[in-house]
């Protein structure tokens, strides 16, 4: 009994204190709170720059997803109408989202960066089928949809273990490293490519260290999704015989983050700015 | 017509129309307030600052279908309902909520309130037998255990002012107050406790929350509601708020004083101790679990009965020997 008294006095001052406190409640549809970084909600399938398909039909989501929740129907090699090669197409694409985990397996198999997940808030629909996305919803996400961070090349990026820095490091690297920031830095070159992405929080690359503290919050939620996060994989390491070159001024654009190049390495490569180049070759961060 | 018939019957139906209001603020007033001490914001879209939300839950109970089960004893079952509501707001006709706002100052209000609520037990049994349910008939007789076991303490705890006023009478006992002291002042040593007393066993009848084990939602689905849809529930949970605001102001009138206040007495000190009393049941209920039944009962016989007895022991040593 007399314990049950302290406990009930103790649960009355807490209470008694929690009235007079800011109440917790985000009033959502007035108010959204930013998104998470990699926050991802639905999919899109991309073009090549060329303006050719990216999916070549290799079945691989479809055979990875947890849920199969995805159905392809490969098309064979055909005759691209635009380069005349011959590759792979996908003659049907259709993923279901009613059952879908958004475990983003499918994208990090994707060879050639042909599926990624996209950023918008919410996806309510009015009927089950409104969720099927078949392929034209698919590539018309691709242009009206923002990009989540994540694509094959940069979500394979992050298996590879971490460098340790070199001691001809720069200090701002140093640090980078010193925060605990994962470091994915593969012995290619996509190294850069993500560091860049950082400055848009910050103002250059040297600031990076601290960007990749930022908490979330503190990036815009839309404009600059993969900020915070992107930088704090990848610290700028400087290889032997390979200098970091001064970053180009970043596209802001999710998951659209410029890529720098390091002399001496194979090229750096992003979604939006990979050209015809052949699939195997943005594998190579798996290495 | 005699002039005590039309005073009773203008009062009433005045009384009636405001405790109902009462009860429909009432739910808002717990939503919000209970939602402010979780750090909540509670209903804010219905109305401003959700103000008319009441009456949002009020039409979505009225579109459920009335369901009575087929086993069920379907005379009592339908009958228990409004009896249930009507218990609870028989108590608010001998409230004082002024020297002249009051339906029926009966000569023995206090015992008059203290029957009806003994009476309340019983639409509650009556809806968990009539239901031929085995979690509602487990409800209905926790009820009944309940009830007839926190009556005890109530009473005593009740007949304090009954004897430091030396009347059973509503307007009585509150002038005593008025003229002298309000019982939780003077003498305090036997005011206060009968107050906590009195406001434990009054929990305990409203069957809120921590005695709440008729309805142990988490045992017993909703305890003796648990067949009830639509407007026969919402006439159950109506009836557990009339029975709280009631409560809440027989204890202001009993031991807070009622009408009386430290300038200007009047009827906005009764609404006032009245809500402020609400207030306090509502902060127990949203703060504390639920008791064990061995508990509830242990609770009662062990501390509030002796203790209950005492102080009428006390209070009438104080009138004698004072």
């Amino acid at each position: 009994m007399k314990s049950y008294l302290a406990t009930a006095a103790r649960a009355l001052a807490t209470t008694f204190t929690n009235a007079f406190r800011k109440p917790v409640t985000v009033e959502f549809p007035d108010v959204i709170r930013p998104r998470a970084e990699r926050y991802r909600a639905s999919f899109a399938l991309l073009h090549e720059e060329d303006g050719d398909e990216a999916c070549i039909g290799c079945l691989q989501c479809e055979r990875i997803c947890p849920s199969e929740v995805i159905s392809i129907k490969a098309g064979g090699k055909r005759e691209s109408p635009i380069t005349g090669k011959k590759r792979g197409y996908a003659d049907d694409f259709v993923l279901d989202l009613n059952a879908c985990i958004y475990c983003e397996l499918c994208v990090q198999v994707c060879p050639t960066d042909a599926i990624v997940m996209t950023r918008e808030p919410e996806l309510p629909a009015f009927g089950r089928e409104d969720l099927v996305l078949t392929m034209a919803k698919l590539y018309a996400n691709e242009k009206s949809k923002h990009r989540a961070w994540g694509d094959a090349t940069r979500l394979n990026g992050m298996q590879v273990p971490p460098k340790p820095p070199k001691a001809e490091a720069p200090a701002a690297v140093s640090a980078a490293s010193a925060t605990g920031a994962p470091a994915t830095a593969a012995p290619s070159a996509r190294t850069v490519a993500p560091a860049a992405a950082a400055t848009p929080a910050s103002s250059g690359a040297s600031s990076a260290p601290a960007s990749a503290t930022a908490l979330p919050a503190a990036s815009p939620p839309a404009s600059s999704p993969s900020a915070a996060l992107a930088s704090a994989p990848v610290p700028p390491i400087a290889t032997p015989g390979a200098a970091v070159v001064p970053l180009p001024a970043p596209d802001t654009a999710p998951g659209q983050g410029p890529a720098g190049e390091t002399p001496g390495t194979a090229p750096a490569v992003s979604t939006a700015e990979r050209g015809p180049v052949p699939p195997d070759s943005s594998r190579e961060g798996t290495s | 017509m005699n002039e005590g018939l039309v005073h009773g019957a203008v009062y009433s139906v005045l009384i009636v129309t405001v405790v109902l209001t009462a009860t429909a603020m009432a739910l808002w007033f717990e939503r919000k307030f209970a939602a402010r001490l979780q750090t909540r914001l509670g209903p804010t879209m219905v109305g401003p600052s959700g103000l008319l939300q009441p009456v949002a839950d009020l039409l979505k109970l009225l579109q459920k279908e009335d369901i009575v089960p087929e086993k069920a004893d379907s005379i009592i079952f339908n009958l228990v309902p409004p009896l249930a509501a009507l218990t609870a707001l028989g108590a608010a006709a001998v409230v004082p909520f002024s020297p002249t706002v009051v339906a029926s100052d009966l000569d023995v209000g206090v015992l008059y309130v203290l029957a009806i609520g003994a009476v309340t037990v019983l639409p509650v049994f009556g809806a968990g037998w009539a239901s031929n349910n085995k979690l509602a008939l487990l409800g209905g007789m926790r009820a009944v255990a309940q009830s007839v076991s926190y009556e005890v303490p109530l009473l005593l705890s009740a007949m304090v002012p009954v004897i430091l006023s030396g009347s059973l009478r509503f307007g009585a006992i509150v002038q005593m107050q008025a003229d002298h002291h309000w019982f939780v002042v003077w003498p305090f040593f036997i005011g206060v406790p009968a107050f906590g007393i009195f406001l434990l066993a009054m929990l305990a009848e409203a069957n809120r929350i921590p005695f709440d084990i008729p309805e142990a939602e988490s045992e017993l689905v909703a305890g003796v509601t648990t067949e009830y849809t639509g407007m026969k529930f919402a006439l159950f949970y109506m009836a557990e708020y009339i029975h709280t605001i009631v409560a809440s102001a027989v204890g202001a009138a009993l031991f807070l004083g009622g009408w009386d206040g430290p300038f200007w007495p009047g009827l906005h000190w009764m609404v006032l101790k009245t809500l402020l009393l609400f207030t306090v049941v509502y902060w127990v209920r949203w703060s504390l679990l639920r008791f064990r039944s061995d508990q509830l009962m242990g609770l009662c016989w062990k501390y509030l009965v002796p203790a209950s007895v005492l102080l009428v022991g006390a209070s009438a040593a104080w009138v004698v020997f004072r």
